[in-house]
């Protein structure tokens, strides 16, 4: 073991090392390729991502049309034929006849209006970028109306927004309410004795296993009867309502494991409830709340169905992703600006995840090893 | 660290208290009804009013009603299935409509369309008007008697002058009391019988639009026997994988039966295992699964998404000549193609000359869920000519009113494909779209994708589908 272990000392690195490395580098890569595929897709044509993948703008060897002609009537398209300097059947020309010197004479299109191209192997690299997805979706799209007298007037569509507000709106609220009353909750849970404690502990935790869609139809009625359907607070206290048991649960798995000394001696010190919250639990639990505030950040921003079916889908009131999914076209025509909006709607869930990643993974280890 | 976060937070707190703040925070209080708009008319004698005269005087009372202004300021809300450019152009449809009136029609697109309204209707959240472009799912809102009659919005003699009997026929449906009764208008339509090739290049090279089936085929050999592929054919289109082959069947049926076979296949009276269907489903297998007939080869038809398949059609030269599609397909062709030059569009010729020249078609039936005045006004300006006018200028629609005039078509391709609907002997709604939903939105897409694909034989996969009837 100790030769072992002094031989790797020599070499610097080990064996092990490496190979971890190596593994993750790959990982990563896997991972990422298919982000860096959209990314490149964003910037390319529709025409372009239906007729070539996006790996094409690299530079790779492709056979490049040198030389195009027009084959004459004389040419017997049945029989063998000599074009370019090569001989063969109309099938071996379709697949392409390579001559001595590198080069390959391919016959385009079929017999009757097809042409012969001399094609040399180069070095290429497809460059036709484009900004224009990205113009539609962050400007909207245009459409040209032709009117019953002949005109033509040209209608912006609705451009992203008035959808990212939207979705600023719906997602902050939606985030911070249910933090705040799970905290609350999650203390009182954790440090306070009351009867029944146990009991609603275990609803809450059981209510983790209700999926939200059956909750729908019935929250929807009670909207329509208490006139909320269709507004912002609506939509609010659903999201509040389904993010809370899981945020009851996360903190109170933090906040029990607080050490009790520190409790204990503000009681002593004469504390109440609420300033122990207050000035204790709430900057303690940091880690927790800020983790937690991520998840619910992304799971809000990236909802769907909930904004859907609380707060329609109405030009101003609907949300990001609706904006994204209703760019597509009613038949999905346009699918190719979903790349570049998939990037706009990336941005902020990004920015909110880098600027408190920090806090993420030690508050989903927080609690996960008590002392 | 902590000090920072505390910011953070309260940031986030103001930046939500502001945003509440903003007049955008309460989107679905009823927008203030549009300011009265009198443009040229100031004071609209109800004398000199055409308009109003014309409605009345085909016994649209509440229409004539609207024109002459007596429900200025209400708010019709309605909602479907059509987004961005369609609503753009639904809007421009009646923005003369609501200038004249005084009416404003609200209208939401929603692309989760199916699935929001069945939970909006159960919990009573529903507009005024719901534009369905499936049938089927009418006839589910009728049976619960959610759905007010036609015949009680817009007069049945009206209905019955203005749109031939195939049409009213398949708005009928039964009622909450298992009566049958017509429950919405219709309202614009698709054309699916249609065959689009490369207009250019296809008379470069010398072939001819096939009349009967035979020449079809004929064409077909002769397009292989030069080297290329004859068919693009594409069926994937994510969780509705299949349904261009439905189409297909559906085609095939109305030409190789009678309608009345069709009838009771879409009743559900025929069987898909019957020799009809099956009949019907090898006369287009043939060319299916033939490598030589698809772009591709048979193997690509389940994996290429029907938007894509018609784009090698437009490749310099063209590598691939037929493609079978209803008219909307024109917004996948590549920008900047032009119809008769890049394109054109060749009715699917009939198999056997006794069952005449069919048509296949789909459309949007409106519906209206609550009964006003000014919803019954706005429901009989769609059920004339009038109501589709502005649409059919702007593109994307087909209108199937009697009183529609060819020259209201904003486009060539779009009047002569409506001109090759007035040639058709029969018309036929897609058969899928009127199926119960198991069926025609569920095991006919799964089991003809299962059988193009090649897991499962014919009579498997038409068992399948009979078994998933529901009885």
């Amino acid at each position: 073991m100790t030769a072992q272990a002094v031989s790797r000392k020599k070499h610097g690195v080990s064996w092990g090392q490496v190979f971890v490395n190596v593994t993750l580098i790959l990982l990563v890569l896997i991972w990422t390729i298919p982000t860096i595929g959209l990314l490149i897709s964003s910037f390319r044509t529709r025409f372009d991502i239906q007729t070539s993948g996006w790996w094409t703008v690299f530079p790779h060897r492709d056979w490049v049309t040198v030389e195009e002609f027009q084959p004459g009537p004389e040419v017997d398209r049945d029989g063998v034929m000599n074009l370019a300097g090569a001989q063969g059947t109309f099938e071996e020309f379709r697949a392409g006849i390579t001559l001595p010197d590198g080069r390959r004479v391919l016959w385009i299109g079929n017999k009757r209006i097809g042409r012969v191209a001399v094609q040399e192997r180069q070095w290429v690299m497809n460059t036709n970028f484009t900004l224009e997805n990205y113009q539609e979706v962050l400007g909207g799209k245009t459409f040209e109306v032709k009117q019953p007298d002949g005109s033509t007037i040209t209608v912006q569509g609705s451009d992203f927004s008035s959808a990212f507000i939207n979705s600023l709106i719906v997602t902050l609220p939606a985030t911070v309410i249910p933090i705040l009353i799970a905290a609350f909750a999650a203390y009182g849970f954790a440090w306070m004795k009351f009867p029944g404690r146990r009991l609603l502990f275990t609803m809450v935790v059981a209510l983790l296993v209700v999926p939200l869609q059956i909750a729908l139809v019935p929250i929807l009625k009670d909207y329509v009867r208490l006139n909320l359907n269709g507004t912002f607070l609506g939509i609010w206290l659903a999201h509040t309502g389904f993010g809370l048991p899981l945020a009851t649960y996360l903190l109170f798995n933090y906040i029990s494991s607080l050490p009790r000394d520190i409790l204990e001696s503000a009681f002593i010190d004469g504390a109440s409830h609420f300033t122990i919250f207050t000035r204790l639990i709430l900057p303690l639990s940091v880690p927790a709340l800020a983790s937690f505030a991520i998840f619910q950040f992304l799971w809000v921003w990236n909802d769907y169905l909930v904004a859907l079916i609380f707060i329609g889908a109405s030009p101003d009131s609907q949300v990001l992703t609706q904006r994204i999914a209703e760019m597509v076209g009613s038949r999905g025509n346009d699918w190719h600006l979903l790349t570049a909006g998939a990037f706009v709607s990336m941005l902020l869930p990004l920015i909110v995840f880098f600027s408190l990643q920090r806090f993420f993974v030690r508050g989903l280890l927080a609690g996960s090893v008590k002392g | 660290m902590k000090r920072q976060l505390f910011v953070l937070f309260s940031l986030l707190l103001a930046a939500a208290l502001v945003l509440t703040a903003c007049p955008g925070a309460q989107p679905a209080a009823p927008a203030q009804p549009a300011a009265p708009q009198q443009p040229a008319q100031p004071a609209a004698p109800a004398a000199a009013n055409p308009k109003a005269d014309a409605a009345a005087a085909k016994g649209l009372t509440e229409l004539a009603n609207a024109y002459k202004g007596m429900y200025k300021g209400t708010v019709v809300t309605m909602t479907g299935p059509f987004t961005d450019e369609d609503a753009v152009r639904f809007d421009n449809s009646v923005k003369e409509f609501e200038q004249e009136t005084g009416i404003d029609i609200q209208y939401t697109g929603s692309k989760e369309f199916e699935a929001s309204i069945t939970v909006r209707v159960q919990a009573g959240d529903v507009p005024d008007i719901v534009d369905f472009p499936q049938p089927g799912l009418l006839g589910t809102f009728a049976r619960q008697g959610k759905v007010i009659p036609a015949a009680t919005l817009v007069p049945e003699s009206w209905l019955k002058q203005n749109y031939l009997q195939s049409w009213l026929d398949m708005a009928t449906m039964p009622g909450a009391d298992g009566k049958p009764a017509m429950y919405g208008v219709w309202h614009r339509f698709n054309a699916k019988s249609l065959v689009w090739y490369p207009k250019d290049n296809f008379d470069a090279a010398g072939y001819k639009i096939p009349t009967t089936w035979d020449e079809l085929l004929a064409l077909q050999d002769e397009i292989v026997a030069d080297g290329d592929t004859p068919w693009c054919i594409g069926i994937e289109s994510g969780a509705a994988t299949g349904w261009p082959a439905t189409d297909w069947t559906e085609d095939l049926m109305l030409r190789t039966t009678s309608v009345e076979n069709y009838d009771k296949w879409v009743a559900g009276e025929l069987p898909f295992s019957s020799p009809e269907v099956k009949r019907a489903i090898e006369t287009f297998a043939k060319i299916w699964n033939d490598d030589r007939m698809v772009y591709g080869g048979r193997a690509k038809i389940v994996t290429t998404f029907f938007g894509d398949a018609p784009t090698p059609m437009f490749e310099d030269p063209p590598k691939c000549w037929l493609h079978r599609q209803g008219n909307f397909i024109t917004a996948f062709f590549p920008q900047g193609v032009q119809y008769g030059k890049d394109y054109g569009v060749f009715y699917l010729p009939p198999v056997d000359p006794a069952y005449g020249k069919p048509f296949l078609v789909a459309g949007d039936i409106m519906a209206a869920f609550r009964d006003r005045p000014e919803i019954r006004a706005v429901m009989q300006f769609f059920s004339t000519g009038e109501g589709i006018k502005g649409w059919l200028a702007a593109g994307g629609a087909l209108g199937m009113q009697k009183d529609v005039d060819l020259a209201w078509y904003g486009s060539d391709l779009e009047r002569d494909i409506a001109a090759l609907v007035n040639q058709a002997t029969a018309v036929r709604f897609d058969a899928s779209d009127l199926m119960p939903g198991e069926v025609g939105a569920g095991s006919f897409w799964r089991e003809m994708t299962s059988y193009f694909s090649g897991a499962v034989d014919l009579d498997t996969a038409l068992a399948e589908i009979d078994k998933s009837w529901p009885r």
